[in-house]
Order: C-alpha cells, then sequence, then structure tokens
C-alpha cells in the first residue's frame, strides 16, 4: 500500500474522518443542530468527492478494495441516500427525549460500512464493511431505548444478522478452502476452470447470508417487525443503503463468477425471485400497519429485481442499477413521509390514522401517494420506468418466466397501494380533531429532503435517459 | 498426526453442545472456555501458534473474564449465593476438566513427540509474517476493523447508558 492509493479512497477517508470529528465533538459539546449539521456536510462532501475520484478509475487499491466506474456509481447513491436520512432523522430526533448524537455517529458508520461493500474486491473487505454496517444498524434499530418494541427489534435483529453472518462466513470458508483465495477475481478464475467441489455448498451458504441481507423469501422472517420497530428514518436506511450495498456487491461477485454457466445456482436464483415477488405482494394484501406494508413491498421489490440480476449483457447491470436509484428515491420518500408525520404520541401505525390525510395535509399526502404510485408501478414515475427496465432485460434474456411473474405479483401488489391511497382520498372521520404536528425544528429538512425526492421521481419518471447515460457511463469503466 | 486434529475437533463439537444446553450459566462457561481451549489447539496443530496464543489470550482470557464480572454483578444476594455453592459442586467440574485434560495431553504430545505443525502439509506461520500480512497488504482490513469496534463500542455505550433523559450526567447516577 503506498501513499498514492490514498487519493482513490478520498470518500471513504473523508467519512471516517467526519466519524472521528464528530466523536471528539460531541465529547466536549453537545448540539444536535451542529453534529446534524456535520454529518450532513460530510455525507455531501463525500458524494462530491466521487466526482473528483472518478478520474483515477478504475483502480485496484491493495487487493481489498477497487475503486471502478460501479463501485464509484453505488459508493455516490449510499452517500446521497445517507444525507437524504439525515435530513428525515434532524426532526424525528428533536422528538426523542434522548441523547441525540450519538445516532449521527452510527448512521455515518453504517453508511461508511456500506460504501466498503460495494467498493470490495474481496471477503475480507466485504464482511468487514458487511460488519460495521449491521453493528451501527443493531444500535440504531434500537435507538429509542424506551420504546419496547424498538428494543424488541433491535434483538430480533441482532440474534438472526449474527446467526445469518455465520452461514455467510462459513460459505467463506468453504470457498477458500475450494479455491485458495478469497480475491474475486482469482475465486472467479479457479471456478471457472470447470472443475466441481466446495464451491458449490459455499456458494449456497453464501445465498443464505446474502438473502437474509436482502429480505428474500426464504430468510424474510424478521423484516416486519424490525421494520415496525426501528425508528422510521432507520427503516428507510435499512431498506434502502443496507438493502441496496448487499445486492451492488452480489451483482458484482455473481457477475465475476458467471452464474449463468451454472444451470442449479440460475435455478436456486429464480425459486427466490419468484418465491419473493408472490410472498411480498400476498403477504402485504392483509396488512393494516403501512410500516409493515412497506416493509412487505420492499421484499417483493427485490425479487424483481433478482429478475434483472438474472438477466445476462450489459442491459442486466443498466437495469439493476436504475431499478435500484428509483427504489431508493420512492422508499426513501415513503418512509420520510411517515417520519414526517409522526407526532409526540408516537408515530400513525395503522392505516386508518391516514384516513382523510390528503385533505389534512394535501402535500404529505400527495407526496406519500407519488410514492406509493411509483412503488405499484404507475407510468410517469420513476418506479414505473426502472420496471419497464428490468422486464426489457428479463425478456432480453429469454426469462419468459419470471416476466409472467412480475405482471402477476405487480397486479396484486397494485391492491394494497391503491388501498393506502384510497384511505388517504377518502373522507375526514366525523370524530377527527385536528392535533398539529408537535412543535420543533427541522421540519424545513424533512420537507426539503422529500421535495428533492417528489421531485427526482417525476424527473427520472419522464426523462429517464439522462440517468441511464450516467449508469453507462460508469459502468463502461467497470473492469 | 490428523488424529490430533479429529480428536480436538471431536472435544470443540462436543464442549459447545454442553455449551448450548447447561441450564446453569457458570456451568455453560466453563464448557465455552474448554472450547475455546479446543480451538486453540486446532490452530496450534494447524501451524499457527500466534493465532492460537491469541484464541487463548483475548477469548478464554479477556472475554470470559467479562462474562464472569457480568454475571458475578448480575447474581446477587443470599438465593444466588446458595445456588452458587451448589453449582460448583464437584461433579459439575468432573466434565469440563476431563474434556481439558485431553487437549491437555494432546498439547503435551504436540510439544515432545513431534515439531509444531502436527497437522501434515501445515506451513508453520510466524507472527512476524502475521505482522507483515496485517499492516502490508490488509492495512485497509485493519483500520476497518478499527471503524467495527467504534460502531460496537458508540452502540454499547448509547444503549448501556442510564435511562435519564439528558446527557452529560448519564454515568454519574449509576453508583
Amino acid at each position: 500500500m503506498k501513499i498514492s492509493d490514498l487519493l482513490p479512497l478520498l470518500p471513504i477517508l473523508l467519512i471516517s474522518g467526519v466519524v472521528v470529528l464528530n466523536l471528539l465533538i460531541i465529547a466536549f459539546y453537545r448540539n444536535h443542530l451542529l453534529t446534524a449539521a456535520l454529518t450532513g456536510a460530510g455525507l455531501i462532501g463525500a458524494c462530491v468527492s466521487t466526482v473528483a475520484v472518478y478520474s483515477f478509475a478504475p483502480r485496484q487499491v491493495t487487493h481489498l478494495i477497487i475503486i471502478d466506474g460501479y463501485s464509484i456509481f453505488y459508493m455516490a447513491l449510499v452517500f446521497a441516500a445517507g444525507f437524504v436520512v439525515t435530513l428525515l432523522s434532524y426532526r424525528y430526533l428533536e422528538l426523542l427525549e434522548d441523547d441525540q448524537e450519538e445516532y449521527y455517529v452510527l448512521l455515518l458508520l453504517g453508511t461508511l460500512g456500506s460504501s466498503v461493500i460495494v467498493a470490495s474486491s474481496h471477503f475480507a473487505s466485504f464482511f468487514l464493511g458487511l460488519e460495521i454496517l449491521s453493528v451501527s444498524l443493531y444500535a440504531l434499530i434500537a435507538y429509542n431505548r424506551n420504546d419496547p418494541l424498538g428494543i424488541e427489534a433491535g434483538v430480533k435483529y441482532l440474534v438472526l444478522a449474527a446467526t445469518s453472518d455465520a452461514f455467510l462466513l462459513f460459505g467463506i470458508a468453504l470457498i477458500y478452502a475450494d479455491t485458495g483465495f478469497l480475491d474475486f477475481t482469482q475465486i472467479a478464475k479457479s471456478a471457472g476452470s470447470g472443475h466441481v467441489g466446495l464451491i458449490i455448498p459455499g456458494t449456497g451458504l453464501l445465498i443464505v447470508g446474502l438473502g437474509f441481507k436482502l429480505s428474500l423469501v426464504p430468510f424474510h422472517m424478521w423484516t416486519p417487525d424490525v421494520y415496525e420497530g426501528a425508528p422510521t428514518p432507520i427503516t428507510g436506511f435499512l431498506a434502502s443503503v443496507s438493502k441496496g450495498a448487499v445486492f451492488a456487491l452480489m451483482l458484482r461477485y455473481f457477475t465475476k463468477v458467471d452464474i449463468h454457466t451454472n444451470n442449479s445456482l440460475v435455478l436456486v436464483f429464480t425459486v427466490i425471485a419468484v418465491a419473493s415477488m408472490f410472498g411480498g405482494n400476498l403477504l402485504a394484501l392483509l396488512q393494516n400497519h403501512v410500516k409493515r406494508v412497506l416493509a412487505y413491498s420492499s421484499i417483493a421489490h427485490f425479487g424483481y429485481l433478482l429478475t434483472a440480476f438474472l438477466a445476462s449483457g450489459s442491459l442486466a447491470v443498466t437495469a439493476t442499477s436504475y431499478y435500484l436509484v428509483a427504489y431508493f428515491v420512492t422508499i426513501l420518500g415513503a418512509f420520510g413521509v411517515i417520519a414526517a408525520l409522526s407526532g409526540c404520541r408516537g408515530e400513525p401505525d395503522l392505516l386508518s390514522s391516514y384516513r382523510g390525510l390528503f385533505w389534512t395535509r394535501p402535500m404529505l399526502g400527495g407526496v406519500l401517494a407519488a410514492m406509493l404510485l411509483s412503488l405499484a408501478g404507475i407510468p410517469l414515475t420513476a418506479g414505473f420506468v426502472g420496471k419497464f427496465y428490468v422486464m426489457a432485460a428479463g425478456i432480453g434474456s429469454h426469462l419468459w418466466f419470471l416476466v409472467a411473474c412480475i405482471t402477476m405479483s405487480s397486479v396484486i401488489g397494485l391492491f394494497y397501494y391503491l388501498r393506502i391511497i384510497s384511505v388517504m382520498f377518502s373522507k375526514i372521520p366525523e370524530d377527527f380533531e385536528e392535533t398539529g404536528l408537535p412543535d420543533v425544528s427541522g421540519i424545513a429538512a424533512a420537507g426539503l429532503a422529500l421535495t428533492v425526492l417528489t421531485l427526482f421521481l417525476v424527473w427520472l419518471g419522464i426523462y429517464p435517459s439522462s440517468l441511464i447515460e450516467v449508469i453507462h457511463k460508469m459502468m463502461s469503466s467497470c473492469a | 498426526m490428523n488424529t490430533v486434529f479429529y480428536v480436538s475437533a471431536l472435544v470443540a463439537i462436543l464442549s459447545t453442545v454442553l455449551v448450548i444446553t447447561r441450564v446453569n450459566v457458570v456451568h455453560a462457561l466453563l464448557y465455552l472456555i474448554v472450547s475455546f481451549f479446543s480451538l486453540a489447539l486446532i490452530f496450534f496443530a494447524l501451524g499457527a501458534p500466534f493465532v492460537a496464543a491469541l484464541e487463548i489470550i483475548i477469548y478464554a482470557g479477556a472475554i470470559m473474564v467479562l462474562f464472569v464480572f457480568v454475571i458475578m454483578m448480575l447474581n446477587l444476594g443470599q438465593r444466588s449465593r446458595e445456588e452458587e455453592r451448589l453449582s460448583l459442586e464437584p461433579k459439575m467440574w468432573i466434565g469440563p476438566s476431563l474434556l481439558a485434560g485431553v487437549l491437555f495431553s494432546e498439547l503435551i504430545y504436540l510439544i515432545v513427540y513431534t515439531g509444531n505443525t502436527a497437522v501434515s502439509s501445515a506451513v508453520e506461520i510466524t507472527p512476524k509474517q502475521v505482522g507483515i500480512a496485517l499492516f502490508g497488504p490488509y492495512a485497509i482490513g485493519v483500520e476497518l476493523a478499527s471503524m467495527l469496534l467504534l460502531a460496537g463500542l458508540v452502540g454499547a455505550y448509547h444503549l448501556g447508558a442510564g435511562r435519564t433523559g439528558n446527557s452529560s450526567s448519564v454515568t454519574g447516577d449509576k453508583t
């Protein structure tokens, strides 16, 4: 490792620097606004620095980290999403009667872990990044210590994530035992030589570990409970950054170790994809709890995404990247509205508390409606174009069965998205009393974040080619 | 010489199963220590004496001491003292010491009759080589591990601090 290797790592170093700076400031002077502002500035700085780093790509920094167009694109996405979560969190934390500052340190560390995951080209750095992400998530999920539901969610995530990490580690160990390498490129080389050994059970265990993080169907049990119990901005973080980073890594690994040559792996992923689509959408149908509905919907969305993952060719990478950006914008917006609506008496959990929302709070109601329409994949939203690309990638690779499944399960999904929207548009109940949102600062930050997300949603829906061009440019430099 | 590996692997599995099935926490901890010892012996037999030493110092040493401290702090009062006396009956420590005895005789055998590496084809890795690898190609990994510990520390501080709402005095009111 040389000094010149440090420059391509600038975004990661910046985030680590802000973590340390924040810790020092908290030690001497606790101020919520200062910490939040510093966190936001750090995330924006890291996001901007990815542009500067682009001139170095592709660059292998030791054999742990690779800085190429692919990792730079996902790093920028992770930092931007982290910034949005920071904006959404400020008001939410003002309501919390507890220390607020540690939250930002943990959030930064979670973002750091995710950026390491997307840039890793080695199992050691992948696992370290994953652990940084998980350990900060344990504490973030249980951050509100006065909420028994939050503590329960934190413990549930801790136990299940530790179990899935054991599967992941055992899988990595088996792959190492077979090939003698932890490096993705080297593993791909020895896997490509055609011999069949421990790498098959190893990959199977790897899929279990990754499937847990992505909450794909046989491994999804924890998702609704944890999403319900976690603080809402963190639920958004879990649904977007944590899943997106692991998916980006999975795409990188399985593109290198070409899965299309292995029929049994393709079959496994097909079964998981179909089960996630139908499982997520069917389980969401009868839920009355909005955060749980969104949790199940995120399970289904990763089922759709697996279709593009299974499709081969350059269209697959474009489709997944576009879909992930659209999904990040949408799910962060949806959870952002729930976070903005929560007041002193807790969060608006049940569907009934959204009755007449469009008439009492037209702005928030409108944003939530737009986000839900995008999740359902209605034209003029980002979700529609994303789904269109996924279907196009699927058809291009003749995955007819999966494409048919997407269509069918999307129709099922439409029901529960539209049910929430119809409740929002229904008459204000007779006994409704205007309570008003609690008067704390930070509503402007949340409002700004939601406005930007909505604009992005519509922009990506109407004019997708701008983002597609960026994705093409970034992925072409992918080593 | 692979027998050494298989015997200690068997001890590792047996003691870990016993950790899970014990009702009494102190008994479970005794078996957990034996489990760490057997893992250390496996590392030693595979030609990694440095990792074996770390396994004993860090896991069986430092982490177990923390565990015992926590249990001691939780077990207060006359009733638990009575339980503790019952839990330290001679027949309770026969199992762990038997397993530890097996490991000990294996270690003696390894040191006296063979070189440091017992498993054929294993190459001994010295502490110096470990250090060169950690601060050479894996330097980023070491730094990332420090961030991981930081995340654990900050999270544990937040979740473990007193239940009072406001900052600064949270550590003071626990005494």
